[in-house]
């Protein structure tokens, strides 16, 4: 699987979202900055993909009642406030 | 493959309904573009819409316990508390993205009630009603439909029974049996998306006695079945929507609608029937479609967000959004929005499974939740008034802001902060007009009274669910009047 500009990304990451009945942050435009900044180090993909590094979980609150039954045995992330996506960009980044 | 509609499938697949609508002494010809009744179609798409959408498919989607598929969450009977609670969360959602009623829960409501009670008088008289039920689910599921779930009869005198009524179709009843099924007339009341529906589903609206026999029935029909005719209610402004400026309807996108199904001799085939004559069951039926009804006012919690959000904006467009007392009111708001939630994710954590294995939520919890609806909402609006300032009812029109003549007087005197524009504080105060006296205030307020049962219907629930005796008991035991075991 290549990027946009015809390079592996290093990470493949499924993408799965929580219902956002009452998110305390902007989940789409969260994924955006990830997809950003990270640029050619990531790719999300669908979360029904199964070959893909691991399932990223973006949730509104902490509660994160979102239905994760599918993607048993698969590694999952969650991001569940703005400070997440931060430490998850910080991480992916090494800086 | 279940059919998954979008919000485009939706619209055109109501272009296909042959619907009998009457609105303003006039035959509606085309219900789907009718500029008043649009609104409340787009506040359906929304359920369509969002389905599609990664960012809501949780909630809006689930996997069909009868096939396996992936469908619309108003299509799906409840399996578990989870179910209950994404419900909940779901009716928040869509009255936080359409800032009104989007009629589909009732649907929803209707069929989960059903698939308890079909169930339970199978079990008692042997009857087939619940393979039916699954059968027509079945159907609904694979087609995505919208269903009305129709129960509120005009009921004439209230101080009669069905039977006793002078003219007998003010409750809607069988009036023959036939071979093939049976031949019904009546008229259901306040049918909220009637018009955006494609199925009815009808149920009786009271406790039965044997001499009602004839009127405890409940089936389901396709919208546009022959001689059902639709008389669309009026809404306070609500011909706002045709002036042809946006300003002036305060929510330029969507809206609710209620009408009169009026039953005239229509036939139901036997495979649509549900319950008939079995008069027994009518209290359990009607307990159970309100216990979710009454969970389903989680909606006005996302329509109070809204609210909310247009009082914090107008009174940073007025300027006084730093004064305590503005502030204040804000948290208050907040806190009476947060506490109706709290209500409709309560009776729905603390569901229980049924016979049939549809799960119910906490019907007491589900009735708190509704008696405090029916009081919040009113405060809630009342704090908006009070921050939005008279302006709200005595702004002159969109049609004024746009006159060659007086349009800059009305520029010059209504604007706030200087760096707003005039034409936003309008618009910001006619979506608070909107939502507290307008075609909204039709489902955030008098809805939130009326709707799934007026105050006291609850509070006779409340009345007969608490353990009093319990409470009595303990009471006793602590202060010493009786002896026993007050943690047992």
């Amino acid at each position: 699987m290549r990027n946009r500009k015809g390079r592996s990304p290093e990470l493949k990451v499924g993408l799965k979202y929580c219902g956002g009945c009452r998110a305390g942050y902007h989940r789409v435009a969260a994924v955006e900055r990830i997809r950003e900044r990270l640029g050619d180090k990531i790719e999300f993909v669908s979360s029904d993909c199964v070959d893909c590094d691991f399932v990223l979980v973006v949730t509104g609150c902490a509660t994160a009642c979102v239905d994760t039954a599918s993607f048993k045995g698969r590694p999952i992330r969650y991001i569940k406030s703005e400070d997440d996506v931060e430490r998850f960009i910080t991480e992916a980044t090494g800086n | 493959m279940s059919k998954l509609m979008n919000a485009k499938e939706y619209e055109e697949s109501l272009r296909k309904l042959n619907l009998q609508v009457y609105m303003f002494g006039r035959k509606v010809a085309n219900p789907v573009d009718d500029p008043i009744i649009r609104p409340s179609m787009n506040a359906v798409a929304m359920t369509y819409e969002l389905a599609h959408r990664p960012e809501y498919e949780d909630l809006m989607t689930t996997t069909s316990h009868l096939t396996g598929k992936k469908i619309n969450r108003f299509c799906h009977i409840h399996q578990s508390t989870t179910d209950l609670l994404k419900k909940s969360k779901m009716g928040r959602l869509l009255g936080f993205k359409t800032g009104c009623c989007f009629q589909r829960c009732v649907g929803m409501d209707a069929m989960n009630a059903l698939s308890i009670v079909t169930y339970n008088i199978d079990k008692k008289y042997g009857t087939r009603y619940y393979t039916r039920f699954i059968e027509y689910l079945k159907y609904v599921q694979e087609n995505d439909f919208v269903c009305d779930g129709a129960m509120t009869d005009p009921k004439g005198d209230r101080s009669l029974a069905p039977h006793q009524q002078k003219d007998p179709d003010l409750f809607v009843h069988v009036v023959e049996e036939r071979k093939d099924g049976i031949v019904v007339s009546g008229a259901k009341a306040h049918q909220t998306g009637a018009v955006n529906s494609h199925e009815i589903i009808i149920m009786p609206t009271i406790t039965m006695r044997a001499e009602d026999k004839d009127y405890a029935v409940a089936f389901a029909l396709p919208s546009d079945a022959p001689g059902i005719t639709y008389i669309m209610g009026r809404q306070s402004c609500d011909t706002r929507k045709i002036e042809g400026m946006t300003i002036d309807r305060g929510n330029m996108h969507y809206g609710g609608h209620e009408a009169l199904v009026v039953l005239d001799k229509v036939f139901v085939p036997w495979d649509r029937v549900f319950m008939y004559k079995e008069y027994d069951f009518t209290t359990q039926l009607v307990e159970s479609f309100a216990a979710y009804h009454r969970q389903s006012y989680a909606c006005k919690v996302g329509v109070g967000d809204v609210l909310i959000g247009a009082t914090q904006v107008v009174a940073e467009y007025n300027g006084a959004d730093r004064a305590s007392h503005v502030k204040d009111k804000i948290v208050e708001m907040n806190h009476l929005n947060e506490t109706l939630y709290c209500g409709c994710i309560a009776c729905a954590s603390e569901g229980h499974r049924e016979p049939s294995g549809t799960y119910l939520v906490d019907v007491l919890l589900a009735n708190i939740h509704k008696h405090n609806v029916t009081r919040f909402p009113y405060q809630i609006a009342r704090l908006a008034q009070d921050i939005a300032g008279g302006l709200m009812v005595t702004l002159p029109s969109a049609a004024d802001l746009a006159s060659p003549e007086v349009g800059r007087w009305v520029e010059k005197y209504f604007k706030g902060k200087s760096d707003i524009p005039t034409e936003h504080r309008m618009r910001i105060l006619r979506l608070i007009e909107n939502l507290t006296l307008g075609t909204a205030a039709v489902g955030y307020l008098t809805e939130s009274m009326h709707g799934a049962g007026s105050p006291q219907a609850q509070r006779i629930m409340i009345s007969r669910l608490v353990n009093m005796e319990g409470k009595k008991t303990t009471a006793k035991e602590l202060c010493g009047i009786e002896k026993g075991d007050h943690l047992s």
